[in-house]
């Protein structure tokens, strides 16, 4: 029988917080491949079937007037990442729901179940790339030096989800009805932002409310990669304040909010 | 004396009475104001005791006078609306046990998952999994999923795992009401070899003779109230003298 004093190595708070945070991400991806036959495919196929009517739409149908050529990699390189805060958000409104059972009975931090989504999604997200880079290759795209700008994209998203997501999961339990606005929320943001067509189409007129939406600056970024003209400092830099503000907005309410929605759920 | 493992001090906490009546879209918008004290009730309220290393205590109450409430404000699964509850050490909490597990993972998978999610590391789980499957008498069905299982052996599991954390602080809730005879004395027997090995522990129960077996001292609440901290012979005498029969 093993006593009471068992050493075990102290651990940092922040230590066990990313070993919970990986052992949940694992966790996802594990019941993920194991119960779906396709698996990867999915996350993949998704993009590729809205792009491809996307293509079909903007391109054979109409005569586009927006976009670069060639068209398919300029709408997959805001497709995908578009996919990333789509996916997480739209998740982060069962983020507590889902996980009920596990937070009644396990003391994990709780900012995990809205930082997880979005890691989760984000690792969906980096699986995805090739998908663009074998678009880019065989549709003879240019990469550009502005490639680099594709870190600094993920990061300023990844924060951006994750405050979108602090904010959206606990007001979640106290007005369900927020779960479909969110859905509808996302459904404008989509069109609201440049992703089936490019920064530059906007109007002049409606630029610089245009950038007040975060998601301008970030896709602005991920597709200066290939399209260079695209980069747009203006709301990428309002887009990185704005990002800031939610975040902390974010850590707010999930701060405020932690005992109600503990006695809630 | 040692500084105590749990400490509890004029700790409050407060529920609302319809649960079902969700507030909707509209109260958002609305001010502070409209958050009306009324349908509010104090699940517990100025309860304060400390706990040593070491001590085994046994929760007694009727139901609803918030035994389980007081388990899990230790658990820190939820946190008190006054005071504080500081728990110093880990906890096995023996609440809700199956909460962690994935029905779509394999045993294996599971055990692994639910034990780093309390803290465990993959070489101390590797160290303790025969031990855990052993205890659990599930050895054939290591690779099947876990929604396969019977809920007898689901809670088999569970309760292995959670109870080789070898965490200092140990909470029961009456999850042991569940599965045979044998499996719950082969429980209760590692319930008291933890004891004998210095853990903590809190325990709450309706049976008498449980408490009687574990316990030395009582905590017994009454409308949300600690009425009595003393021996667990103490409590349970004025627990049936308030409510004989």
């Amino acid at each position: 029988m093993s006593a009471i004093e068992v050493v075990r190595p102290p651990r940092s708070a922040f230590a066990r917080y990313r070993r919970s945070l990986w052992l949940l991400t694992v966790r996802d991806l594990r019941v993920r491949y194991s119960t779906s036959a396709l698996g990867y495919i999915w996350s993949i196929l998704d993009p590729l079937v809205m792009a491809g009517i996307y293509w079909f739409v903007f391109t054979q149908v109409f005569q586009r007037g927006v976009g670069n050529e060639p068209y398919i990699v300029f709408l997959l390189s805001a497709l995908l990442p578009w996919m990333w805060f789509n996916g997480a958000v739209s998740d982060s409104t069962r983020a507590y729901i889902r996980e009920a059972k596990l937070i009644r009975s396990t003391k994990i931090p709780r900012t995990i179940w809205v930082v997880r989504l979005a890691l989760s999604k984000g690792i969906e997200f980096i699986a995805s790339l090739p998908v663009l880079a074998a678009f880019a290759i065989f549709a003879g795209a240019t990469l550009h030096w502005e490639a680099v700008y594709f870190l600094l994209a993920v990061v300023l998203q990844a924060a951006l989800t994750v405050g979108v997501g602090l904010i959206v999961a606990p007001l979640v339990i106290f007005f369900r009805d927020l779960e479909r606005a969110t859905k509808l929320a996302l459904r404008f943001l989509f069109y609201a932002s440049p992703i089936i067509y490019g920064v530059t189409d906007l109007p002049q007129s409606l630029h610089l409310l245009a950038s007040f939406n975060p998601l301008v600056g970030i896709l602005s970024m991920y597709r200066a990669a290939f399209f260079p003209e695209q980069l747009d400092w203006l709301s990428i830099g309002i887009g990185a304040a704005v990002t800031t503000v939610i975040l902390i907005v974010g850590i707010l309410v999930f701060t405020r909010t932690e005992r109600a929605v503990l006695k809630e759920i | 004396m040692a500084d105590p493992v749990i400490r509890v001090h004029d700790a409050g906490i407060r529920f609302r009475r319809n649960r079902r009546s969700r507030r909707n879209f509209k109260d958002l918008f609305a001010s502070r104001k409209r958050r009306a004290r009324a349908n509010e009730f104090w699940a517990l309220r100025g309860v304060t005791f400390d706990v040593q290393q070491g001590e085994a205590i046994g929760v007694v109450g009727r139901n609803g006078q918030g035994k389980s409430t007081l388990l899990k404000l230790v658990a820190e699964v939820i946190l008190p609306d006054e005071g504080s509850v500081s728990v110093h050490g880990g906890v096995a909490p023996l609440i809700e046990i199956t909460g962690g597990f994935v029905d779509d993972l394999t045993v294996r998978e599971n055990v692994y998952l639910t034990a780093g999610l309390h803290g465990m590391s993959k070489a101390e789980i590797t160290d303790r999994f025969d031990e855990i499957i052993e205890f659990a008498e599930i050895g054939d069905f290591l690779d099947t999923p876990y929604k396969h299982l019977s809920s007898g052996m689901k809670v088999r599991i569970a309760f292995s795992v959670i109870s080789r954390l070898e965490e200092p602080i140990m909470l029961v809730d009456e999850v042991l009401a569940v599965g045979d005879k044998n499996f719950r004395e082969k429980c209760y027997r590692r319930i008291e070899e933890l004891l004998a090995g210095g853990r903590t522990l809190f325990f709450v129960s309706h049976s008498e003779k449980d408490l009687r077996r574990f316990c030395t001292r009582g905590l017994y609440l009454d409308k949300g109230a600690l009425v009595l901290d003393g021996s667990i012979g103490d409590v349970l005498d004025r627990y049936n003298t308030d409510y004989p029969g």
